[in-house]
């Protein structure tokens, strides 16, 4: 039982930190981004191609996540550039086209499920501490260390600091933003690159866990969605904790006999039941969300 | 016209593929305010949104203090001294009044400036700006504008269905932003009350100036205002086109301004959101 908590909550702190990213891009850029996690992917393999031609996984790191964040500001200039004045449908159709290129590439680079398994380093396995007769890795502290922090740090740089500010101005009136001499363009494409560097760093922390094969990482794009759903696609907090709920929910699901084999459709029927508690409220709601 | 702060010269605006502004120069000089009247569809709010790059110009030149800007993004040029404020009220509703002054301060502009301008704003500056009423929120975008220390401000239709007194209470706000040396073009639907505050106007009629110069004569003048914003006789109208006929109704309203104006806005104090600008034909182009 606290087995399955413990592992519970190491997917639940990734769940979030999967949520959290969409979430961020939807909020600042308003793009629904389907191509988060392979952009992260690939990060991540340029990070584990390094380390294994020998260099320091520290150094690989930095160069991955700087390549994280080259592909997603790429990918973002050409959002604003060419699709700035289009709506959120096209964008986000777009992005499917981005990610569904990236996953092409990354299989032909990376190889499959079986062929491209990479041994990313797990530098976090080691245990942090033993609760009773359990063992707690410190990738679930770290996991959710780094939720929490991304959850905090967000809130304090939109709500304290002038470039949070104008981001807030620049997602609630793009046009308006750059009337009053915010540089949308340029504060966008950084919001990209910023959120392409994360995504890299959470998919390099997930990988070791996932058998690190390019397919299955990019894919995770599917429970990012889910998780973000659960936040509403604005409330970082609410994604947070939607994150850290699903995965304890799938973690108590495995260790129950009798539904163990149906866990795989836990969260399908969390987001379910939670969608339905939501839409009571739409009536009020939909007048100020977007 | 010597000392213009915003030249325009033969500038033409299409919105997607559809010409809207033609041919359009227009001079804006320091410590006045320029208005620019016309008829609901006439191009005002096209012109002004080119201007500040929202579309662009497809020919023709605008010259901000001497540097030719029209290849600029709005933002820069924003940054180079043009505040606008743009028709439907665009105040950031999820900031505070204080946030919203906070995201475009720049060079000389400061807090205490805009404050001292609206001490109604300074007594709600934690409050989001999307809980204030029409008219304050009208403040804070003009305060937003101030505090970037403009050199031209813009202004389209800021008594958009707000109150009569709440109209001159801005209206007084623009007369001391020109004060303190800022040039204003202004539309302003209540012709009248435009015409005793402005400097010089230039009339649109269908994307094209069809009248400018010094607000004098305009003023007063109800008759020859109705035929700036719908051509000449009346009686030619049904010939040159059905629409013409609708819309040839409505200027007696907008025409009329001040003494209309009263009546058709809500009593002062509280202001609804809804505008209530009267009729608004459309079709003068499509
Ligand atoms: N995005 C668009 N695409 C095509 N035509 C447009 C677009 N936006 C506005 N128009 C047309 O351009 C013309 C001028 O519109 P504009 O808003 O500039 O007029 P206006 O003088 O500001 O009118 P009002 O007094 O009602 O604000 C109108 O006929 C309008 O239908
Ligand atoms: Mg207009």
């Amino acid at each position: 039982m606290l087995n399955s908590v413990i592992a519970g909550l190491t997917s639940g702190g990734v769940y979030a930190l999967l949520g959290l990213c969409v979430v961020l891009t939807y909020r600042l850029v308003a793009v629904v981004n389907f191509a988060m996690a392979a952009v992260g992917s690939m990060g991540a393999f340029v990070m584990v191609s390094l380390t294994d031609t020998g260099l320091n996984a520290w150094l690989a790191l930095l160069v991955g996540a700087v390549a994280g964040a080259a592909l997603a500001a790429l990918l973002g200039a050409v959002l604003v550039r060419w699709f700035g004045e289009h709506d959120e449908r096209t964008k986000a159709a777009v992005t499917v086209g981005v990610y569904v290129a990236l996953m092409a590439i990354g299989l032909r680079l990376f190889g499959n499920t079986t062929s491209g398994a990479r041994r990313f380093p797990a530098p976090f396995d080691a245990p942090a501490f033993t609760v009773g007769s359990v063992v707690v890795p410190q990738s679930v502290l770290v996991s959710l260390a780094f939720a929490v922090l991304i959850t905090v740090g967000v809130g304090l740089l939109l709500g304290r600091t002038r470039v949070g500010l104008r981001l807030q101005a620049l997602s609630e009136r793009p046009s308006t933003a750059q009337v009053v001499g915010i540089p949308a363009p340029r504060l966008a494409v950084a919001v990209w690159a910023a959120i392409g560097a994360i995504s890299t760093l959470v998919i390099v922390l997930v990988a070791p866990r996932l058998g690190g094969d390019f397919s299955t990482l990019g894919k995770l794009i599917n429970t990012a969605l889910a998780v973000a759903m659960l936040g509403a696609f604005r409330s970082l907090p609410l994604t947070l904790a939607g994150g850290v709920i699903l995965g304890l929910l799938e973690g108590l699901s495995a260790s129950l006999e009798a539904i163990q084999q149906y866990r795989g459709i836990v969260p399908f029927l969390v987001i379910l039941v939670l969608l339905w508690w939501r839409s009571r409220g739409e009536v009020w709601d939909t007048a100020h969300s977007r | 016209m010597p000392g213009e702060i915003l030249r325009l010269s033969d500038v033409s605006i299409s919105r997607g593929e559809v010409p809207i502004v033609h041919d359009v120069s227009l001079d804006v000089v320091p410590g006045a305010v320029t208005l620019i009247l016309g008829a609901n569809g006439a191009g005002k709010t096209t012109l002004m949104d080119g201007i500040a790059g929202l579309v662009r110009n497809t020919s023709g030149t605008i010259h901000l203090d001497g540097v030719a800007i029209d290849k600029f993004p709005t933002y820069r040029r924003a940054q180079a001294g043009l505040g606008y404020v743009e028709q439907s009220r665009t105040a950031f509703r999820t900031l505070t009044v204080e946030q919203n002054l906070l995201v475009s301060q720049a060079g000389d502009g400061d807090l205490d400036m805009v404050y001292g301008l609206f001490p109604e704003l300074e007594k709600r500056r934690h409050l989001q700006a999307g809980h204030l009423s029409g008219g304050e929120q009208q403040m804070v975008v003009l305060g937003r504008a101030l505090i970037s220390d403009p050199k031209v401000v813009l202004i389209d239709e800021m008594s958009l269905g707000l109150a009569p007194v709440i109209v001159s209470r801005l209206m007084k706000a623009v007369t001391d932003l020109v004060g303190l040396g800022i040039a204003v073009l202004l539309i302003e639907q209540f012709a009248h009350l435009a015409l005793e505050v402005g400097t010089n106007v230039y009339v649109l009629r269908k994307g094209r100036v069809v009248f400018s110069g010094p607000c004098e004569e305009l003023r007063g003048a109800d008759q020859r205002l109705h035929e700036l914003y719908f051509g000449a006789a009346p009686t030619a109208a049904p010939t040159t086109a059905p629409v013409a006929a609708s819309t040839a109704a409505t200027p007696a309203a907008s025409a009329a301004a001040p003494a209309a104006a009263p009546t058709v806005a809500p009593a002062a104090g509280t202001t609804p959101a809804a505008p209530t600008g009267g009729p608004e034909p459309e079709g003068e182009t499509r």
